[in-house]
């Protein structure tokens, strides 16, 4: 086997870690709707490469029960902005990994989440009524990992996932859409979460998950597009569950995520020479993570949280990733 | 950042540039301070919602912002407006979101505002129809997501857009339109997938309702892919749709002559992956659904013609060697 090339694992933690200190950039605001998901994304990619403590733990807990909404018993993704489900999710997703569930209310924000699914089965993303099948994954996985699926009605939940499947094998982000690599994702995901993977039409969609590879090792998300760093995860974690990864050529796809890493300033962007960003950051460094990638720790695909966390809660599903390879 | 080039400025250059961007940020920071102040304590005026728009202009992802301007036009302007003032400050949002969109065309909370503004169209209460206002609104819709679909024609946000608004207009456009525009769509550019997604999605309801007779009108598509398959026969679109006309191979003649067909399109593209894969394909449904028609001897030859296919596969197309050697393994075990 070719020697891999390096991923700069030290200049990447550097530059999750430098992502607080912009305050004075205006990018640094424009995305304050972003904030929680962010950091989310920091955490998990520092724990894969395990550095989870390079950032602030407790300041980071602090910051997540600041955005808390009590009232309707949701997570903002900022503090005084609305709660919807993905930030709710990604706060759950951080609490978790930062052993600080006890800080949760439970039984409120499992109220919230409930009271957003509609009577289609779809969930919406807040109480101005927005549907997608990535909120529905959302509720799924926020129930999940409370402890709180025996409140779901999971037969509604998987008849809409069931209306969202396409003759090619993929899911969109509603009924009628077109299959997407990320809808592929949620949908895949949320199926293995509720064990109802007999939904899927494996082989086809398994085939149209390789068919995402191009020539130079990145993915695409759909047919005839270029590829981005992001969906190294999206398709890989539909792969793992499937237990296909082994589909594409790794060593393609490993040489496309690390060429997209700035060799300067570190973080990974969506394609090489492009500014890096700690979304496709964290999404290559959990690409290379199912890939076998050796030196980083293992994330669940599923969950896109790290493999021992979710293992500790009793919740790992029947994927498999790439053996870690030995450096 | 999608798409945004790295490029290396020298210290000088960003510290002018960040000095530059400090009037910005102040401005931006006020402006959301403000604009938050006034939320939290439940102002729901004129001036409250004309911030909103400021903030908005400068950052259309604020998605709290959204949220609180549908609430000053629910609770605080809608509540003391006649109905035609109403459908005019919904107009005003249509057409400021336009603009919003030739900018950020993939921001959700864009094309989720539109949805709400048309949701809330009301009753016309002059004309004779009531639903004047929203026929009116819905028509101009389409025709903006088409505007959005010219500028990027796989822009899914914009489909799933479109398949929105057919579905709400009050007055329903036929199917038989819709599938007129997917053929415009395909015949400017046959890699379209979304286009042929599309497509299928209307023939299966013009086909279910019969509207359409479906062995006709099966045999045109058959005719149209085959087009698209001699112009790119690399072009994966059109061997996805291929297979979707196909569909589970219940029909064995049907299996058979597309075979030749592409057989044929084979010995004059002798590497074409998409031909050696999809005959794959067919010949093991042919296998699997149609085993007591066959003769020993056809069986034999079709897995034997897998094989042969299934090994150059492996060398044309390396990356995805492990799925190709599962497909043999299976056809060994047919």
């Amino acid at each position: 086997m070719a020697t891999l090339p390096r991923l700069n694992i030290p200049l990447h933690v550097k530059y999750i870690q430098s992502l607080g200190e912009n305050k004075d950039d205006l990018v640094y605001h424009l995305t304050a709707h972003l904030r929680m998901n962010a950091i989310y994304w920091g955490l998990t990619a520092l724990c894969v490469m395990d550095h989870k403590d390079a950032l602030n733990r407790d300041e980071m807990i602090e910051f997540v029960m600041s955005c808390w909404d009590e009232e309707a018993g949701g997570f903002g993704a900022h503090p005084d902005h609305d709660p919807h489900i993905l930030p709710t999710l990604s706060a759950i997703q951080i609490l978790t990994i930062q052993g600080a569930r006890d800080r949760i209310n439970v039984p409120k924000v499992t109220n919230f989440i409930l009271s957003l699914q509609q009577p289609s089965g779809v969930f919406a993303g807040d109480v101005f009524g927005e549907i997608d099948t990535r909120f529905l994954f959302c509720a799924v996985l926020a129930l999940s990992l409370l402890g709180q699926l025996d409140q779901l009605d999971v037969e509604k939940t998987v008849s809409y996932i069931r209306r969202c499947r396409n003759f090619d094998g993929g899911f969109g982000a509603v009924i009628g859409a077109e299959s997407h690599a990320a809808q592929v994702f949620v949908c895949v995901g949320a199926l293995a979460v509720l064990d109802r993977l007999d939904e899927i039409d494996q082989e086809r969609l398994a085939f149209w998950l390789a068919e995402r590879q191009l020539p130079n090792g990145g993915l695409n998300g759909r047919p005839e597009k270029l590829e981005d760093v992001c969906y190294s995860f999206w398709v890989l974690s539909a792969l793992s569950i499937l237990k296909k990864v082994s589909w594409i050529d790794a060593d393609k796809l490993i040489e496309f995520i690390i060429s997209a890493e700035d060799p300067e300033g570190g973080g990974i962007a969506d394609r090489p020479g492009d500014q890096p960003d700690v979304f496709h950051t964290q999404f290559g460094v959990a690409g290379l993570s199912i890939l076998g990638y050796p030196g980083l720790l293992d994330l669940d695909p599923v969950y896109c949280m790290p493999a021992s966390v979710i293992e500790s809660l009793g919740l790992r599903k029947d994927w498999e990733a790439l053996p870690r390879r030995v450096a | 950042m999608h798409g945004v080039q790295r490029v290396r400025y020298s210290r000088e250059v960003l510290e002018a540039r960040k000095q530059r961007e400090q009037a910005k940020l102040k401005e931006y920071l006020a402006l959301t301070e403000e604009v938050l102040a006034k939320k939290k304590s439940g102002e729901l005026n004129r001036e409250a919602f004309d911030l909103t728009t400021r903030v908005l202009r400068l950052n259309p992802e604020f998605y709290t912002v959204w949220n609180y301007r549908r609430n000053i036009l629910l609770h605080g302007i809608f509540p003391s407006s006649s109905p035609s003032e109403i459908n005019d400050l919904l107009s005003d949002d249509l057409s400021m979101t336009i603009a919003f969109l030739k900018q950020h065309p993939k921001v959700y909370w864009i094309w989720n505002h539109r949805r709400w503004c048309l949701e809330n169209v009301p009753d016309c209460p002059t004309d004779g129809d009531p639903h004047a206002w929203r026929q009116a609104n819905w028509n101009k819709e389409l025709f903006v997501v088409e505007k959005m679909l010219d500028a990027d024609a796989r822009n899914f946000l914009a489909w799933n857009y479109r398949r929105y608004v057919l579905a709400s207009m009050t007055l329903p456009r036929s199917e038989e339109s819709e599938l007129a525009y997917t053929t415009r769509k395909i015949e400017a550019n046959f890699s379209n997938f979304s286009a042929w997604h599309q497509r299928s999605k209307v023939l299966t309801s013009l086909w279910e309702s019969g509207n359409l007779d479906p062995v006709k009108s099966r045999e045109q598509e058959f005719d149209l892919v085959k087009n698209a398959m001699y112009t790119d026969p690399a072009d994966q679109s059109v061997w996805i749709y291929h297979a979707w006309l196909i569909g589970r191979g219940d029909d064995a003649g049907l299996l058979r002559r597309e075979i030749d067909a592409i057989q044929e399109l084979l010995d004059e593209q002798p590497d074409s992956k998409w031909c050696m894969e999809s005959l794959v394909r067919y010949k093991r449904l042919l296998l699997q659904n149609h085993t007591s028609i066959l003769e020993e001897k056809e069986r034999s030859e079709l897995r034997e013609e897998c094989l042969r296919l299934l090994s150059q596969l492996k060398e044309y197309d390396p990356q995805r060697r492990r799925r190709y050697d599962e497909l043999e393994e299976s056809v060994r075990n047919t």
